[in-house]
């Protein structure tokens, strides 16, 4: 969703003298559209491996300097959920094809209801070893912490989980993620604001699991912005994650019986 | 005298409730303002009266007790001037500047402390303030046995058997002193005349890297003091090169013109001496420091030092892949700026530790420790059963529905919510650590049969899983929620 259509600022031929526009005022035209033209064409992609996902995604896969939202979605039956493990491991799985390097992942504490990752599952997908995990009491120290981890060289990948949603923050973050080309991904235990500067939204739910060890995850794309559209209006998959041989895969939409009537929402952004 | 019969005497006295708390953190204060001359200070033992809440002892000695600072300037004369000349000008500057903040002080130099401490309260003249060196002897003579720091009944037989002067001890036998009165005018007397050591001991521990930088004119932009503690980084970082040490704290001090001081401290979580990175680390703390009406002198010490371990500087190119993995330097940089904001117990690697027990699996460790060997992680999970992506810190008691009591669970209530269970996987029993102590230090008694933990993976029929355990002995046992899976 371009915020300046690249067509009100195409040049006119001509305007009412018959003069051409000034070459400054389109090297500043260019300069506010940065986002969309210059950035495009150095920034790079990370497939997820799942070539139905990876179709839609722009550059084929999830853009490295771009932020990133995850949220846990409502269970099927339409109810708020308690946790977010599903989207946690999403999220995790999404880091472990990030490349090599720390991974820093800041987090809130939630009093003495508090459930932090637990490393020893986290390894399924990547070597908790390159976690550094910081715990940021307020709001603006977490979001202080991330972008100082954006900024530095040798981070692979930056998580908060937060619930807090502030705008300037999120472009700070988008700034910062596009600047050094590091993916800043943020996982909300309970669906917040939007955040319009995000590259890509996903809402990840628990779905019922087909066998033991094969856990199931409903995802929905709920914005991607500099994606190719889609078909539906709103892109979902059942994905199933098989703890042995540990691979992702789509269920296949003939199998797919358990989401029920699709869903008609429109895609946000 | 008491406070009514000196009013009756004197109607227009001047009286100031004591305030030893008050004395002592102004004692305190000119203690930190003289460490601008050496950073080895002490608050004189003898004035601990001002420290004490009894006001007797205050009044003993006036108002303010006896306080007094030692200083060791052993070697910082040089600064003022070319040897005696420059003590004499390092002690006159010191009367100067404190009489510029309206104290009334008296200053004496001697080559030993308990010199010093007689003259200052003791001598008569200016001029025998300053003692030159080994002249101490001479000029003690003159002053009154006070001036030796004695209890005060041996102070007493002193006067009442007419040695009034210091230097009336001298020719007295030794051996019947000592028997007469013990060991402390002897004792005082070879301090005083340098025969013995009296170590001083200083405040803080004196740093053995330090740096300074005075001003002719008061600082006070935050850009100039950004400035200046760049330049005494690059200087201290010098230092450091030469000793082939890398600091693992370092201490900024401001010294207003008023007299305060302001400090501020980073530390390191290894020893570090690349002085951009360490401005890097200044720069979260400088905002903290407040010039007030301007600073006049900055000092810039190392108290923790280690000895260098970093690689040697190279090019970026030629520099080796790490092993570790959070070894780079930019991840130890971060974790060390993110833990001055946040506190270093805030920001953490993950450990994995051989223990059955779910929580005592994974431990954290501040970023100066080493990371987990590679695959220690991969192994650990891989020995182990199903585990949650998310463990709460503090297991949740559930309600459970089971056809049997031996039987998995139907259904559990949790935080007034009923979950239907669809799936139930286990049990997976893990039982108690008996090697290690209870938490209350008992040892479990023999015969009774320790408590094992049962734990399933559920699902319920939203496709929500969760990881519940059934506690305690097999009867009466309870049942917890402990974690989420994925």
């Amino acid at each position: 969703m371009p915020i300046i259509s690249p067509q009100a600022f195409a040049p006119p031929p001509a305007n009412d003298r018959g003069s051409p526009v000034p070459p400054t005022l389109r090297e500043q035209v260019r300069r506010l559209e940065r986002a969309h033209s210059v950035q495009r064409a150095v920034r790079t992609a990370m497939p997820l491996g799942l070539p139905k996902i990876d179709r839609l995604l722009p550059d084929g896969g999830l853009l490295t300097g771009a932020l990133h939202e995850i949220e846990a979605g409502p269970t099927p039956s339409g109810r708020v959920a308690v946790h977010d493990g599903a989207a946690l491991a999403f999220t995790a799985f999404l880091m472990g094809r990030l490349g090599p390097g720390t991974l820093l992942w800041c987090r809130q504490p939630s009093g003495a209801s508090d459930a932090p990752p637990y490393a020893p599952a986290l390894a399924a997908w990547f070597d908790p070893a390159r976690l550094l995990m910081v715990v940021a009491r307020r709001d603006e120290d977490l979001f202080w912490a991330m972008e100082e981890g954006l900024r530095t060289s040798g981070i692979a990948a930056v998580v908060g989980e937060t619930r807090a949603a502030d705008p300037t923050a999120g472009r700070r973050l988008s700034l910062a993620a596009e600047k050094n080309g590091v993916p800043a991904l943020l996982l909300r235990a309970q669906p917040a604001a939007p955040q319009s500067v995000c590259a890509t939204r996903w809402r990840v739910a628990s779905a019922p699991s087909s066998a033991p060890d094969r856990a199931r995850w409903r995802v929905e794309l709920r914005r991607n912005r500099f994606g190719k559209p889609s078909v539906e209006e709103m892109p979902s998959w059942l994905l199933e994650w098989n703890d042995e041989a540990h691979c992702l895969s789509v269920v296949p939409q003939a199998l797919d019986r358990s989401a029920g009537a699709p869903r008609r929402e429109r895609l946000v952004g | 005298m008491r406070l009514a019969d000196s009013r009756t005497l004197v109607p227009d006295l001047v009286t100031t409730p004591v305030a030893p708390q008050a004395d002592r953190r102004l004692i305190e204060t000119l203690a930190n303002w003289c460490d601008r001359y050496t950073p080895w200070v002490a608050i004189d033992p003898l004035g601990d009266a001002i420290a004490e809440e009894s006001a007797e002892s205050c009044s003993a000695g006036g108002f303010g007790g006896d306080a007094g600072l030692l200083l060791d300037v052993t070697g910082c004369g040089h600064l003022f001037g070319p040897g005696e000349v420059g003590e004499r000008a390092l002690l006159a500057d010191l009367v100067e500047r404190l009489s510029r903040h309206d104290f009334t002080c008296r200053a004496a130099m001697a080559d030993t402390a308990g010199a010093a401490w007689a003259l200052a309260r003791f001598a008569e003249t200016q001029a025998a303030l300053f003692c030159p060196a080994n002249g101490q002897r001479d000029a003690l003579a003159a002053l009154p046995v006070d001036g030796l720091r004695l209890d005060k009944p041996i102070l007493e037989t002193f006067l009442k058997l007419g040695l009034r002067r210091i230097g009336d001890l001298y020719p007295l036998p030794r051996a019947p002193l000592s028997r007469r009165f013990g060991d402390q005018p002897l004792t005082r007397l070879d301090q005083a005349l340098g025969k013995i050591d009296e170590p001083i001991e200083p405040r803080r521990p004196p740093p053995a890297f330090r740096t300074r930088l005075s001003f002719a004119e008061p600082i006070g932009r935050p850009e100039d003091i950004a400035a200046v503690t760049s330049r005494l980084l690059a200087a201290l970082c010098q230092q450091f090169e030469q000793a082939s040490v890398g600091a693992r704290k370092l201490e900024i001090a401001l010294y207003r013109v008023d007299g305060s001081v302001d400090r501020t401290a980073i530390g390191t979580s290894r020893p570090n001496r690349d002085s951009p990175k360490l401005m890097k680390l200044f720069e979260e703390k400088l905002g903290e420091l407040d010039p007030g009406f301007g600073v006049e002198l900055m000092i810039l010490s190392a108290p923790e030092v280690e000895t260098w371990t970093g690689a040697q500087d190279m090019l970026p190119e030629t520099a080796p892949a790490t092993a570790n993995p959070l070894g780079e330097d930019g991840t130890i940089d971060l974790a060390d700026r993110l833990a001055l904001r946040l506190g270093a117990a805030n920001v953490v690697r993950l450990l994995p530790r051989d223990s059955h027990i779910p929580e005592r699996a994974q431990t954290t460790a501040p970023i100066s420790a080493p990371a987990a060997p590679h695959g220690a992680w991969a192994r650990l999970a891989s020995m182990k059963g199903v585990r949650p992506t998310r463990l709460l810190q503090r297991p949740e008691p559930v309600e459970i529905i089971a056809a049997l009591p031996d039987d998995p669970p139907r259904q559990f209530v949790w935080r007034r919510h009923a979950h239907r269970l669809v799936r139930v996987e286990g049990p997976e029993r893990i039982a108690d650590e008996w090697w290690r102590p209870r938490p209350g230090g008992k040892v479990m008694p023999a015969g009774i049969v320790p408590p094992v933990r049962d734990y399933y993976r559920v699902e319920d029929n939203d496709g929500g899983r969760f990881w519940l355990f059934r506690d305690g002995p097999l009867n009466g046992a309870r049942w917890y929620l402990h974690g989420f899976c994925a």
